[in-house]
């Protein structure tokens, strides 16, 4: 479980994360959703003890990082598919980390093996592709065991074969019932691999909650075509709905199936199609991040 | 702490690096210690009785340590700076959140290593000196009353400036900005000191940090320059302050 609250870090007077509240719960792979430079990174930072925050505080299992005595034991965290010296080998890279916290040698190997490196151990790392060195950050998260991990765009790198690897290597982490918090800008891969979404558009929190119901809170359209679309266009406006044209379709907002089949009805209007069209996650974060950015104008100008 | 010291000795261990930086140590030493004494050796018949008589043969057979001080300062500069240039310094702050505790790690084995190394390139090189004096019979043996004193302060000058290395890569934390720096403090000052009038040279070139480490080393002593050990405890000053600083740095400011 991470708890973070109120958590807020300023650049030069501006707030890069602002006043940020949410739990990250264990057993599910929660999204860490937000468009690039949003304050996803800063933030991860934070709760790592990284970056010093400006206010609020951040705990794993109720406690602050600093004050974990074997950190790597407790979380397990990829920042970035840097912090390799390359003139290391990968089990060498390993070993000093479990040697830092008092985790037993053969775990480098155990750790090599769970990611898929283990032919590659005794190579150096200044030789590894973007995805191996990834794979290689994944291996160091994993080294003490931790029941909680943050991953920092993880697929950043990876070829095809990698992503779905480690779609179903996170899934299976949260299945074993534990804390996974994955960071990333990349919507439809979110929609792949998390359950839960805390989606940040500048800083400030936009939702935090499963993606299912992120994506209902999304505005969806209703698709209708028919012989008689002028006719069924003004019973439509007539009734309260916005709409648009799409080709030989009409795109209709806020009027449910039901009332749009009954108006139908009444204006005498065959239909050939009536579907409900859903909003992608990604629609969903466009709508919400959009309505965000207006709102913040909005009190900047006021 | 044990944790901090696990950590580092292991980054320490397998490291190529390490080991050349130790084996350029103790080669730069003996082959420029070598030199030094065949050219010394090779004009000794014109030396008269009293330059025989204060003939610092001890002193001598140690000029070499002054060329390893360069590759020492490297070794403690780099275990800071490489760590920030490739990122892990943050790996290693995830794996140890006290920071001061990293930089107490570091200075502990680093200084640990720099000292094997450094007995190694003082005995090397005197042991190398002395053969060659011997040829123009200007050796004085392991028997020398002053050669304990003077062994002791070269592994203790390249101690400090291993850690000064450290506590420079920890306040400027880029490999070329420090390594100049360490340069300009033991390679360039001492030229840029004979530019002062003649009266103020030897009373400034007593503060560097090459010319107590010449003192140090040596069994006859300038009585211009500060005696051995006071000139170490200035160098140890210097060294105290830019630790400070750097852990103040490296406590303060992100990663």
């Amino acid at each position: 479980m991470i708890e973070v609250s109120g958590l807020t870090k300023r650049y030069n007077g501006r707030a890069v994360v602002d006043d940020l509240s949410f739990e990250v719960r264990p057993g599910v792979v929660t999204g860490f959703l937000g468009p690039n430079g949003s304050g996803k990174t800063t933030t991860a930072r934070m709760i790592l003890g990284l970056t010093r925050s400006d206010a609020g505080v951040a705990t794993i299992n109720g406690r602050r990082y600093h004050d974990l005595s074997r950190p790597l034991c407790e979380l397990g965290a990829l920042i970035d598919s840097g912090g390799v010296n390359p003139s290391r080998t990968a089990v060498e890279h390993l070993r000093w980390l479990a040697a830092a916290n008092d985790i037993a040698r053969s775990r480098a190997d155990e750790v090599l093996a769970i990611v898929g490196l283990d032919s590659v151990a005794g190579r150096k790392v200044g030789g590894f592709s973007l995805g191996m060195r990834q794979r290689l950050g994944i291996a160091a998260a994993l080294i003490g065991d931790p029941p909680v991990l943050i991953l920092d765009e993880p697929i950043n790198g990876l070829d095809p074969e990698g992503i779905r690897w480690i779609r179903g290597f996170m899934q299976g982490l949260a299945a074993d019932g534990r804390t996974v918090l994955v960071a990333s800008h990349l919507m439809s891969e979110m929609a792949l691999t998390a359950s839960a979404l805390i989606v940040i558009g500048a800083g400030r929190l936009i939702a935090a909650e499963s993606v299912t119901d992120f994506v209902e809170r999304a505005v969806s359209s209703v698709r209708v075509r028919s012989p008689q679309l002028d006719e069924l266009e003004i019973a439509l406006s007539v009734e309260g709905a916005s709409l648009w044209r799409d080709g030989d379709a009409l795109e209709v907002v806020g009027l449910s199936i039901e009332q749009i089949g009954v108006t139908a009805s009444r204006a005498g209007a065959t239909l050939f199609e009536l579907s409900p069209q859903r909003a992608s996650l990604e629609d969903a974060f466009m709508q919400l991040t959009c309505d965000t950015a207006q709102f913040a104008t909005r009190r900047q100008a006021s | 702490m044990r944790t901090a010291l696990a950590m580092e000795w292991e980054k320490l261990r397998p490291v190529h690096k390490t080991s050349r930086t130790i084996a350029l140590a103790i080669a730069l030493a003996v082959s420029v210690s070598a030199l030094v004494a065949l050219a010394v050796a090779s004009s000794a018949s014109h030396m008269s009785a009293h330059d025989r008589l204060t003939f610092d043969s001890v002193g001598i057979s140690l000029e070499g340590v002054n060329a390893a001080v360069l590759a020492v300062a490297a070794f403690g500069i780099l275990s800071i700076t490489r760590e920030y240039a490739t990122g892990m310094m943050a790996v290693t702050f995830l794996a140890q959140p006290a920071r001061l505790r990293v930089l107490g790690a570091k200075l502990l084995t680093h200084a640990g290593v720099a000292g094997l190394a450094g007995a190694g390139a003082c005995v090397a090189a005197f042991a190398v000196g002395q053969t060659l004096l011997s040829t123009g019979g200007l050796a004085t043996g392991w028997s020398a009353p002053q050669l304990p004193a003077a062994l002791g302060g070269g592994v203790v000058y390249l101690i400090l400036v291993c850690v000064w290395g450290i506590a420079l890569g920890a306040l400027v934390r880029t490999s070329a900005a420090a390594i100049i720096m360490s340069a300009f403090l033991l390679v360039v000052a001492p030229i840029l000191v004979q530019i002062l009038p003649a009266s103020m040279v030897q009373q400034a070139s007593r503060w560097l940090p090459s010319q107590i480490g010449v003192q140090a080393m040596s069994a006859h002593h300038d009585p211009h320059a500060f005696a051995p050990w006071t000139g170490l405890a200035v160098l140890a000053a210097y060294v105290a302050i830019t630790l400070v600083a750097g852990g103040f740095r490296m406590v303060r400011r992100e990663p």
